[in-house]
């Protein structure tokens, strides 16, 4: 069962409150139940809905629209890999397979144990430093297997 | 010419003047100029995404979408330069990029517009030699709608109509890029009221109609304009048929009626007529077995039955109970040999009171548009008549119009209405006699009876005072008692307010309810609203057969055991008649009953006009062939059987003339005039009744309330269990108000019993506030839930409900 909590509450009105209708509200709202539960399901789409008088399947269709919303539980670190052309030419793919075959999940999956999520992303805007991923809101640039090793042993 | 509104452009080298805010693309049919489009739709208005009406406009830097352009003074525009002509090439070459090569099997094919619009347009070839996107083909997006993935070519028609024309929003399209596809939420089927209307409007063979598909090649088809015969917005639609079978109903756009769309019902609630249920042929009922006659004999032993009847009982002991169904032709030909011939006013059509004529104006469909104010009361447009809550949905959303709803019950419309309040079970006549006294003299009535606050029902007296222009739309069927009477008084006042423009739209659901007032089957009114002496209501006759004072009945398209209040009751009376004539189209309760027995065409394979809610006369055409004789046939036989002056009639349009001579307000109606669009008959004079009294509602000892609520999707003899649209069937619920349900110890889900007047239903419950405390909401569902068996003889019924 999905729930809003009173904090969530005050969040919402808040965040309703900024714009001049109600809709506009939409995209901060799946953003709010995202960072608090990794993904949004069905549940959150029609709670999300029912807040803010869209019916489900359109907060179904704008969430799709975004790549960065997730529908499926996700890990405690979801790590999004770009693979766009700057990246793509610096090797962006086989550090992409080499990220996949270290924590032994496909792309888009989650490992057992709930830590991590892998997905490929499209730019992320930091096409000077690419190679890069981003780790939840951390930014890592000019990868290579050695950093990446570092920066997932570092994770807890 | 300086007219402001106006605007000249040019188009091909032709010159349009056109209404300012007129769209490129719309005027340059002005001038005979086509402009290609696929997301286009006048409906939905301006989109853009297809692309495929690029054109040229001089001083314009690059080709612009003539569905999104509106025209501008002196604009100069081309739409066959080479510009534009590989432009269009070029769009349609991607349009087509993964779109399959199956137009030889898709039923789309020689009516799609892609299909068209490639030839006219396209290019003949392609560059893109890779291979196409392999997508699913056979995707049920309800059991009436399947969509093939290949043929999408994603123009967002289908969402937009969703979005807003239905105002649900539950078609929408998910992911994005080569993905982007039509879905509903979390794939549940797309069960709306008014779903298979994307079928018509899909541009391409995408959605298409389960029943339908790969049936029939559409350049087969024998299609008949007609209109159809659920509800009383008499919807336009193309019946298509192939070898006399019904293939596909599809719309007949008919702005002054329906604006291009129809309800599911309309659509796919048509397979009656091959139901194995259909009466076809006539028959007497000799020692309990039904022997087949001629139907000419049977109508013949008919007229003669009920003449020796007369004669030996006086014509007050035959009667006649019609229906809503029948089309004008068929009532007025029975009312002539009841009335006429037999010398009887027992006629009826309904078990709720009504009278023709309004005080006001009699409002059309687009009033509901231009008005400030629509006022419902006592209707669920939603279930009861929902093409015209469409045209509500869109007075609101669009045209600006403000609506207020005065009802015993919360509806679908209610999240879109500027005031909703709600009455009292019953208390529909001191509800609106303190809306007339407070539009009057001010006042709100006794809250304690109406269930209407003060505050609720002074704001509602400010909202009618500042509309400007009102529209009324009431359902007679839903008022109580004489409430009818209160409503009309209620209907002069509003009339009489200073500075406001006002009608009313009488929204009985039943197809023909207005042409069946007209026609005069009522007990207290000739056709054309003429007062005539009183005859017994539909219920009046069912006590008199009771009492055995009513010696025959003739039913027409009416089946009482079931759809009157009563139940039992009802049917032990009519068992207790000397003769009981049943001439329908199905076998029913009462056909059951009957001794004898006489088939109905039927909607399909009858012809005549009906009379839309809306006062519109329009022609039903007949969609598929019959050896049967047509209704108004048999019926003419039995006048002329016992009439001194015989009357033949060659087709049915010789009734309409008569009608036409005979009927108030009929007088210019006629097979030309009604042709295309219909017509609008004069309006029935009003008899001005007196100001009712307020009737008491009588309280019982103990139980609740009881109103039975109008379904769309009921399983009854027009809804089978194997319709198309079962899965729009809800099994036996009962509404419960949270204070009631606290009361009795109910939770949501419980079974519970009602009983009354010796019948007893078994429903689930629901904790809703449908209503007001101290009364249940009952969806009729189904013939045999039985829920009419509940209801009494008073104005209110009131029934006990228990755990089950």
């Amino acid at each position: 069962m999905f729930t809003f909590t009173p904090e969530d509450e005050k969040q919402i009105e808040k965040i309703v409150g900024k714009y001049p209708v109600k809709r506009s509200a939409l995209l901060p709202l799946l953003t709010l139940v995202q960072r608090r539960d990794g993904y949004i399901s069905p549940e959150a789409m029609k709670a999300i809905g029912g807040k803010l008088e869209l019916s489900p399947a359109y907060v179904q269709s704008v969430m799709s629209f975004y790549t960065m919303y997730h529908t499926h539980p996700t890990g405690k670190y979801i790590i999004l890999f770009c693979h766009n052309i700057s990246c793509q030419l610096n090797g962006a793919d086989d550090l992409l397979a080499y990220t996949s075959k270290k924590l032994g999940i496909d792309v888009g999956g989650t490992t057992k144990d709930k830590k991590f999520t892998l997905h490929r992303e499209e730019c992320l805007a930091a096409c000077s430093g690419g190679p890069m991923m981003r780790v939840n809101d951390v930014f890592h640039e000019n990868l290579t297997t050695a950093k990446i090793d570092k920066i997932l042993d570092s994770l807890a | 010419m300086s007219d402001d509104n106006q605007v000249n452009i040019t188009i091909n080298d032709q010159p349009v003047t056109v209404p300012k805010g007129t769209l490129l693309v719309d005027a340059a049919k002005e001038v005979g100029v086509e402009i290609p489009v696929f997301c286009y739709h006048e409906k939905l208005g301006p989109f853009g995404c297809c692309r495929m009406c690029l054109v040229e406009v001089e001083k314009m830097p690059k080709l612009t979408t003539a569905c999104t352009q509106t025209v501008m003074p002196d604009m100069v525009v081309r739409t066959e330069s080479p510009k534009v002509v590989k432009a269009q090439q070029g769009v349609l070459e991607f349009t087509l990029l993964n779109h399959p090569l199956d137009c030889p099997v898709c039923d789309k094919g020689g009516e799609c517009p892609l299909q068209d619009n490639t030839f006219k347009f396209g290019s003949g070839t392609t560059r893109m030699e890779f291979d196409r996107a392999d997508n699913d083909k056979v995707t049920p997006l309800s059991p009436v709608i399947t969509i093939d993935r290949e043929r999408c070519i994603a123009c967002q028609r289908c969402t937009r109509y969703s979005d807003i024309i239905e105002q649900e929003q539950a078609l929408v399209m998910l992911n994005r890029g080569f993905k982007n596809e039509v879905h509903t939420f979390c794939d549940e089927p797309y069960a709306t009221r008014y779903s298979g209307n994307v079928i018509d409007i899909c541009p391409v063979g995408a959605l298409t109609n389960t029943e339908f598909r790969f049936k029939a090649r559409s350049w087969n088809l024998d299609n008949a304009e007609t209109l159809c015969a659920h509800c009383g917005c008499n919807c336009n639609m193309t019946l298509g048929s192939r070898t006399n079978k019904l293939m596909r109903i599809q719309t007949r756009p008919n702005d002054l009626v329906d604006d291009g769309w129809i309800c599911d019902k309309a659509r796919f609630g048509y397979d009656f007529i091959e139901s194995e249920d259909r009466l076809l042929e006539a028959g007497t009922v000799v020692g309990g077995a039904r022997k087949k006659v001629n139907a000419l004999d049977a109508a013949v032993q008919v007229a003669d039955s009920l003449s020796k009847i007369v004669d030996e009982y006086g014509p007050e002991s035959v009667g006649f109970l019609g229906s809503a169904y029948g089309t004008n032709e068929e009532l007025y030909l029975y009312q002539k040999l009841f009335r006429s011939v037999l010398g009887t006013n027992n006629l009826d059509h309904k078990t709720y009171q009504d009278t023709p004529g309004l005080p006001i104006d009699h409002y059309d469909f687009l009033n509901v548009e231009t008005a400030n104010l629509v006022l419902l009361i006592g209707s669920d447009p939603a279930e009861e008549l929902p093409i015209l809550d469409l045209r509500i949905k869109k007075a609101v959303t669009r045209r600006g119009v403000k609506l207020a709803i005065l009802n015993d019950q919360k509806t679908a419309l209610d999240k879109f209405a500027e005031l909703s309040s709600t009455y009292n079970v019953g208390a529909d006549g001191a509800a609106l006699s303190a809306l007339a006294n407070g539009l009057a003299e001010g006042g709100a009535g006794d809250e304690s009876v109406t269930g209407i606050s003060a505050e609720q029902m002074k704001s509602l007296v400010e909202l009618i005072r500042s509309g400007k222009k009102v529209c009324v739309v009431y359902n007679p069927a839903s008022l109580t008692g004489n409430s009818i009477h209160m409503l009309k008084h209620l209907l002069s006042v509003i009339g009489k307010i200073p500075d406001i423009e006002c009608g009313a739209i009488p929204a009985a659901p039943s197809t023909n309810a207005v042409g069946a007032m007209d026609m005069g089957i009522l007990p207290d009114f000739s056709p054309g609203g003429t007062p005539a002496d009183k005859g017994l209501s539909a219920m009046e006759m069912i006590d008199k057969a009771e009492s055995g004072e009513l010696k025959a009945l003739l039913m027409y398209r009416s089946n009482p055991v079931v759809d009157f209040p009563g139940g039992k009751r009802v049917e032990a009376a009519l068992k207790n008649l000397n003769l009981l004539v049943v001439h329908d189209m199905m076998e029913t309760e009462t056909s059951q009953l009957a001794h004898i027995i006489l088939p109905s065409n039927g909607p399909g394979y009858d012809e005549g006009t009906t009379t839309n809610i809306g006062g519109r006369v329009q022609y039903r055409r007949r969609g598929l062939n019959t050896k049967n004789l047509p209704d108004w046939k048999i019926v003419s036989k039995m006048i002329n059987s016992l009439s001194e002056e015989p009357v033949e009639y060659i087709t049915s349009f010789n009734v309409t003339e008569e009608i036409s001579e005979k009927v108030p307000g009929y007088g210019e109606i006629n097979k030309k005039s009604i042709r295309k669009e219909g017509k609008t008959r004069e309006p029935v004079t009003s008899v001005n009744g007196s100001v009712p009294q307020v009737e008491k509602v009588n309280s019982a000892d103990q139980g609740l309330k009881l109103r039975v609520a109008t379904r769309l999707f009921t399983r009854d003899k027009i809804l089978s269990t194997s319709s198309p649209l079962a899965h729009h069937f809800l099994p036996s619920t009962v509404n419960v108000h949270a204070d009631d349900a606290a009361k009795l110890g109910f939770s949501e889900g419980d079974e519970a019993v009602l009983s009354a007047n010796g019948a007893e239903v078994r429903a689930k419950v629901e904790i809703s506030n449908r209503c007001n405390p101290g009364a249940v909401i009952v969806p009729m569902v189904a013939d045999d839930q039985g829920v009419q068996g509940l209801a009494g003889g008073g104005s209110v019924s009131w029934v006990e409900v228990k755990k089950g």
